[in-house]
């Protein structure tokens, strides 16, 4: 195993690197604290960093984009991520698409989206999936049961498929440009065998954002509520087949199963960069440091499971980079597991931090390692910590 | 014996506070309008309505005019409180014991006759303890000799007519803003007083050379790292400036040059119960939102309760609410039965603080499994859960930290203390 990095994979990281310092550390807790969860989001680092070639690192040359290899998408993230985690995702979950409609869409479908995706810094993507009434059953949906899963009607009418309903938790939904949008196409089978996927412009007549969501972490990462009253969409926008909508994603893109593991160690690194300066600020006597134990042990469990958890990214990142090689779109069968370890590691390790800078007992906390810990549990929640567990050991027992 | 029968006086002061709690806390310190934005200003409205209750004189003997309950029942109390709003049970848990400790124990009748008939006619009337001086001992030492005292920087000067003139700051005193009486620990300079040492001083709020400023108008302060900090406590802390404060002769609490509240045993000893059962209350109402929720809500074909993933985490919340609750009754059984340790009886550890530490570390756990049952919801800001987290991940560092908690349990293991 080689884990040396090519030139080009370096230079994107101190790029990435760079950035995260010079642009999106400054920013981030000044944001985080704005109350309103509409005025979090900021265009104009969307923009620095869409020039930069962050928002279009992903896509291929070929449609006009940077075509960066997963590792280096694993080492981008994890960079961006130590600056500003849900800037970071901003940026990736456009990745998570561009990478579907690469693989799944038509030509005439990449044609129409990607190329006016690449030339536009403010142009985003997002996927609405989740309904007020389909959570898990969004992602783990029972196989017996019609009534569970997507509600969200889809007609067709000649050429046009006409969308009612909601959808909710949305990331990136009141900023996106394109959704990915789930559909109900028959309500009589279940979720696996009656949804469909569309490809909807966010200007379409009918397609309305209700609530931005206020939430306790990732606050700079905007999600929205979406309203479709009587949308028009064109056949020509389906993606994949009809009915077949939990197939059009693919059982697992690779990117998907480091992407939230990968975030997660940019919240690591910088967790271990703030307690390693704690320490050295608050004791810059080193005997005084020696002599605290608790400190010590705190320090070296978290600088170990941070390390853990670059291996386990990088290993999936790169078998995943071995693989495409080989024209296979896939990673190992042990990678979905990543995320859940990412969630515990993520939790931990910020956890630590705040004990680092609280364990004395204070009245007043460091405002960035609150931010730390607040965005951490976010992995708990993005896409069901449990039903992740669940679907990672079925997946790998192959059922 | 240990007798885990509740009185009729208990049940029936569970019940009206429970009550009192769904009817007048919750609907306000629930309403989204209150949980999202970052500032949560004291409900001093609610807290008029629970002195006339009772609450603020709770710990206060009944011959002088409180309602004379005892540890354990003030604990049931503060979770009842706290599963309202963690502020307001934290604001009468430190005015309720400091009642108790001042007029019942400390202050002589004198004193008594001055501060309280104030003390009862009014619902606003707070008490605070100011110890702690800004840039503390950070109490990292470990088996290591302590050297007493050091940290009282605030001096009193004894005048020509024996009253005193006291100067200096005390920091993060709990109540200060809202204390209308505030007992200072202070040095006094030993070339006047013969004697020196640290001793108690009663201030009034009303006294010039005295300011009080609200931490929450001072502002973020940069934290040791420069960077911006967060106030990081329950309740409502003020910083007490004294300059050239005069003090009447006869406000000194206990003897000259021996204090009163010595050790902090009687004061600060009696209210970690109380705070641990606050934290109790913050995972227990964190837990009933999460059974009513998994009742509701359908996923998977059932209700999510029925999912064994989710009944097992309510189970696990469920075994560590009711051992927590077993070791802060028992910590507070034991203050109120000081003989059961003294005839072996009960171990000579500070249960109290094992109690604050066990009860803080796995109420933080239940706060996030409860999140958890509420999926994307759980992490909404219209939502009390990210507030209950918040509350718990407080107790994990405050007062004396877990950490230095643990210091201490262990020098008492070792033989050390």
């Amino acid at each position: 195993m080689d884990f040396s990095l090519t030139e080009e994979q370096r230079a994107w990281q101190l790029k990435a690197r760079k950035f995260a310092q010079e642009e999106l550390r400054p920013i981030s807790l000044q944001r985080d604290r704005i109350a309103d969860p509409r005025e979090t989001f900021d265009w104009e680092i969307i923009k620095k960093g869409s020039k930069l070639g962050f928002r279009t690192a992903a896509l291929a040359k070929e449609w006009g984009g940077h075509g960066v290899d997963l590792v280096t998408q694993a080492l981008v993230m994890t960079e961006l991520a130590k600056g500003e985690s849900a800037i970071a995702k901003t940026f990736s979950q456009c990745w998570k698409w561009t990478h579907l409609i690469e693989a799944r869409c038509t030509p005439e479908q990449k044609e129409r989206f990607l190329r006016p995706f690449a030339a536009d810094d403010t142009y985003l993507l997002g996927h609405a999936g989740t309904e007020p009434s389909a959570g898990s059953d969004h992602r783990l949906p029972p196989d017996d049961d019609p009534k569970a899963g997507w509600k969200l009607k889809a007609e067709r009418k000649g050429d046009e498929w006409i969308l009612n309903g909601e959808k909710c938790f949305i990331a990136n939904g009141s900023v996106a440009k394109l959704l990915f949008v789930g559909t109900r196409t028959n309500p009589n089978v279940s979720q696996k065998e009656g949804t469909t996927v569309f490809l909807v412009p966010t200007n379409t007549p009918g397609l309305k954002v209700g609530r931005v969501f206020n939430k306790s972490g990732w606050r700079l990462y905007q999600n929205a509520e979406l309203i479709f009253e009587n949308v028009r969409v064109p056949h020509a926008n389906l993606v994949g087949e009809v009915n077949r909508g939990i197939y059009s994603r693919g059982t697992s893109h690779p990117f998907g199963d480091f992407e939230l593991g990968a975030n997660a160690l940019g919240i690591c690194d910088a967790a271990v960069e703030m307690a390693i300066r704690h320490v050295q600020t608050r004791w810059p006597d080193a005997k005084y440091f020696i002599d605290n134990q608790t400190i010590q042990l705190k320090l070296s469990e978290m600088r170990m499971l941070t390390e853990a958890l670059r291996s386990f990214v990088i290993r999936v990142a790169g078998e995943g980079l071995r693989l495409a090689a080989e024209g296979e779109a896939k990673t190992g069968h042990y990678a979905s597991f990543l995320q859940n370890f990412a969630t515990d590691v993520v939790q931990r390790v910020t956890l630590l931090n705040m004990d680092i800078h609280g364990g004395a007992g204070v009245m007043t906390m460091d405002a960035a390692a609150d931010k730390l810990v607040r965005d951490a549990v976010i992995w708990t929640h993005n896409v069901g910590d449990s039903v992740q567990r669940m679907r990672a050991i079925r997946q790998n027992m192959g059922l | 014996m240990y007798d885990l029968h509740l009185t009729a006086e208990q049940l029936e002061f569970r019940d009206t506070v429970r009550d009192f709690v769904e009817r007048e806390i919750k609907p306000i310190a629930l309403h989204p309008n209150r949980l999202e934005p970052f500032e949560k200003p004291l409900l001093l409205d609610i807290l008029d309505k629970a002195s006339r209750m009772g609450l603020r004189t709770l710990a206060l003997s009944q011959e002088l005019g409180g309602a004379g309950a005892d540890n354990l029942t003030s604990c049931i109390v503060m979770e009842e409180l706290a599963a309202g709003d963690v502020d307001i049970a934290a604001t009468l848990a430190q005015t309720s014991t400091l009642a108790r400790v001042l007029f019942d124990q400390a202050m002589t009748p004198e004193q008594r006759t001055r501060f309280l008939p104030q003390f009862l006619a009014d619902d606003r009337y707070h008490l605070a303890f100011a110890d702690e001086e800004p840039d503390p001992d950070l109490r990292w030492k470990y088996y290591r000799p302590t050297v007493v005292e050091t940290d009282c920087r605030t001096t009193a000067v004894r005048q020509g007519n024996g009253d005193w003139v006291v100067n200096g700051v005390k920091a993060f005193v709990a109540n200060a803003p809202i204390a209308k009486l505030i007992a200072v620990q202070v040095k006094i300079d030993p070339k006047t007083s013969g004697t020196g040492g640290v001793s108690t001083l009663l201030v009034s709020r009303d006294t010039p050379g005295l300011t009080v400023r609200d931490y929450k108008d001072i502002g973020r302060q940069a934290g040791p790292d420069g960077g911006p900090s967060l106030l990081w406590y329950h309740g409502t802390r003020g910083e007490v400036v004294f300059k050239d404060c005069r003090v009447p002769a006869n406000y000194l609490l206990g003897k000259e040059g021996e204090n009163a509240l010595s050790g902090a045993a009687q004061s600060v000893q009696r209210g970690i119960p109380q705070f641990a059962a606050i934290n109790i209350g913050i995972g227990r109402v964190a837990y009933e939102a999460a059974v009513d929720y998994a009742k509701l809500r359908v996923q998977g074909g059932r209700h999510i309760i029925e999912h064994q993933a989710i009944g097992t985490i309510l189970a696990d919340i469920a075994i560590k609410l009711e051992v927590a609750r077993n070791t802060v009754w028992k910590a507070a059984w034991a203050l109120d039965h000081p003989d059961a340790v003294a005839r072996r009886s009960l171990s000579d550890l500070s249960l109290q603080t094992i109690a604050k530490v066990f009860t803080s570390e796995v109420l933080y756990e239940v706060a996030l499994d409860a999140q958890e049952c509420f999926g994307g919801m759980g992490v909404m800001r219209d939502m009390p859960l990210p507030k209950y987290v918040h509350d718990a991940r407080i107790f994990l560092h405050s007062g004396e930290s877990n950490s230095v908690a643990k210091f201490r349990i262990a020098e008492a293991v070792a033989g050390f203390r």
